[in-house]
């Protein structure tokens, strides 16, 4: 076992492609970290690199304290789960499980026993001597996690291993391989782009984007507190609503104008936020779909909406609403000097599956005056001044 | 089906119907003997003939896997400078005609001094069926997922290991149509036997056959025997490797 660190890690490709843009991360001892973001975001290279599989450009790759820079992949001691499983077809599955270990030279006595204690764990012992096409999905997706088990590897790298299984099996493998990293406890990075994997499975959250590390934190913190408004997006589903609003101080107390809406704010966020005071300053406003409450009837915190659309999941309703101007209608961000930019303000909100909504009704909403979040809204970052 | 099936097999009927009579019978029309058989070995040495064949099938053979499976596997799997232009070359060589390189290659080969023995044949043949051989296994190893090559890199080997204990056991349909492929080619083949074979104890069966049929006088039912264990071997491998010659040649198809 042993932890993982990128100090500036950089991988171009030809002559100015940064696939990866110095990224500095830590991975400590039996933790698992998820690296997660859009394709081509740069997590998969990231893992190609610390895999041996992809050349460093420039930077510090560290395995166990060890520079493993230009150090072969067999030599790197870690082991890795492919997206496609990368059975070796002409193996039966024990022989898959311990070919690492043969091609180390171990004896037969001991790989047989490796590749059946693991073999146990991973509840494979009845298929030992099957060939990889005679399995199922889930099955492969275990053979491929035991021939990393018996290597007893410094880490786990792992490469979308759930994103070829139908839903409910990825739901299961999603339990089994965090249950199996906490009983090994070996550092593990894991690449998803299923957010719902990331929050569920790790220790801790890289969120990528172009290559370059936004912010990594608990799944918890990371959907709590998003260091910008790409992670506040990118984390959670369906994903915080993200709109563009004035802010002004009225006495000392900051108002937000949504469209042609006003909405007073709670005067804690000018002491946690660094809010911008000038006239017509403009922030985007974040909220999350399950902080948005309907009430009965318009009050002086409520904001005015029509229901544009309304999807209803089974346990929840998730409801599209558009915020309304003065004459009723579905209002547009107003920019500088009546400008209108292309995006209305619409937003989603989470409703219980009893919820008495109709497209085209005319709902007061509330935001949960806890839970707002602002952002830059040229930079994108967030507001917050003071960490949780 | 039934017409191409007599069509092809019809040849074979002539063959081995004539085969089974004496000069006389033949002139006759009818009658059955084994008389030609026994006279075509003291007429030509077909044994020796036959091993001939297989000594210079079986080494050109290796020779042409030999080279075509690591350069396949280069050409498809490995990063290197100008491969596309390297593998274009070599995959254009496939269109050169043998009659077209046949004159200067005997120049060459006999300079070396490589005309007395199976070496200047077999490196010859080897020439001709390597850039078919390394176009056939480029196409298939890239048809082989990239992981499963960076699994094996991961647990340990290297790439000639990855070749030979991942990718190899896989490749078995490619292999076994550049076998039969090139093993039909060769040993149906007279002109490079003629050329670069000078020793006649030493020349293959084709060209045998050729000497047998080039005779003042020539004994129809013998040239037939002759003729029908010069056919046999080819077949026999086609058959025993036809089904994976099917998958080897649809390959990428279904992809």
């Amino acid at each position: 076992m042993a932890e993982i660190t990128f100090e500036r890690v950089t991988k171009i490709y030809g002559d100015d492609i940064r696939a990866v843009d110095e990224l500095s991360l830590h991975v400590a001892e039996g933790e698992f970290m998820v690296l997660v973001g859009p394709s081509g975001c740069g997590k998969t290279t990231a893992l190609r690199m610390l895999a041996g599989l992809e050349e460093i450009s420039s930077g510090t790759l560290r395995i166990g304290g060890n520079v493993v820079n230009d150090v072969l992949p067999k030599d790197r001691d870690v082991a890795m789960v492919f997206q496609n499983y990368a059975l070796y077809p002409h193996m039966t599955v024990g022989q898959n499980m311990g070919f690492a270990l043969k091609v180390r030279h171990e004896s037969k006595s001991e790989i047989d026993r490796k590749v059946r204690e693991a073999a146990a764990i991973l509840r494979l012992t009845d298929y030992l001597d099957r060939r990889p096409k005679a399995l199922s999905g889930g099955q492969r997706q275990r053979v491929a996690m035991g021939r990393a088990i018996v290597r007893s590897p410094q880490a786990f790298l792992m490469d979308e291993p759930l994103s070829n299984l139908d839903a409910q099996l990825r739901v299961e493998m999603r339990l089994e391989i965090a249950r199996i990293q906490r009983l090994l406890g070996v550092a593990t990075v894991y690449v998803t782009h299923d957010q719902i994997e990331a929050m569920t499975m790790g220790d801790r959250v890289a969120v990528m984007r172009g290559g370059q590390l936004q912010q990594v934190a608990s799944p918890q913190d990371l959907y709590d507190h998003p260091a910008n408004e790409f992670v506040a997006g990118f984390m959670g589903s369906p994903p915080m609503n993200l709109l563009r609003a004035r802010i002004a101080s009225d006495d000392g107390s900051p108002v937000m104008t949504l469209g042609a809406q006003r909405l007073a704010v709670a005067s804690r966020y000018a002491q946690s936020h660094e809010l911008p005071t000038g006239a017509g300053a403009e922030v985007v406003f974040g909220i999350r779909p399950e902080d948005v409450d309907v009430l009965s009837a318009n009050d002086a915190a409520s904001i005015s909406t029509r229901v544009e659309r309304r999807e209803a999941l089974g346990a929840e309703i998730l409801v599209h609403l558009s915020l309304l101007d003065a004459e009723g209608s579905s209002a547009f961000v107003v920019n500088d000097e009546g400008a209108v930019v292309s995006r209305p303000t619409t937003l989603v909100a989470k409703m219980g599956p009893r919820a008495d909504v109709t497209v085209g009704d005319t709902l007061a909403v509330r935001f949960n005056p806890d839970r707002f979040h602002f952002f830059d809204a040229t930079s994108g970052q967030s507001l917050r001044r003071v960490t949780p | 089906m039934l017409v191409v099936a007599v069509v092809m097999l019809y040849p074979f009927w002539v063959m081995i119907y004539n085969s089974l009579m004496t000069e006389a019978q033949f002139l006759a029309g009818k009658g059955f003997s084994l008389g030609s058989w026994k006279a075509l070995a003291s007429v030509i040495p077909v044994g020796q003939e036959v091993l001939s064949s297989t000594i210079i099938c079986t080494a050109s053979i290796l020779i042409i896997l030999l080279i075509g499976l690591p350069a396949g596997f280069a050409f498809a799997k490995l990063r290197f400078r100008l491969s596309t232009v390297v593998f274009l070359a070599i995959v254009s060589a496939m269109m050169v005609p043998l009659q077209a390189i046949l004159m200067p290659e005997f120049v060459n080969v006999t300079k070396l001094g490589l005309t007395s023995g199976y070496i200047g044949a077999v490196l010859v043949y080897s020439a001709l069926g390597t850039p078919f051989s390394v176009f056939l296994f480029t196409t298939y190893f890239r048809g082989v997922p990239d992981e499963l090559i960076e699994a094996g890199i991961v647990d340990g080997l290297g790439y000639f290991g990855v070749l030979w204990r991942l990718v190899l056991p896989i490749a078995v349909p490619a292999i076994a149509t550049v076998t039969v492929l090139q093993f039909i080619q060769i040993w149906d083949d007279l002109l490079v036997g003629l050329l670069f074979i000078q020793n006649t104890s030493e020349r293959p069966i084709t060209v045998g056959l050729a000497v047998l049929s080039a005779g003042r006088t020539t004994s129809i039912p013998e040239l037939m025997a002759g003729s029908l264990i010069s056919a046999l071997p080819a077949m026999v491998v086609y058959l025993g490797f036809q089904r994976y010659l099917v998958k080897g040649l649809t390959m990428g198809i279904d992809r």
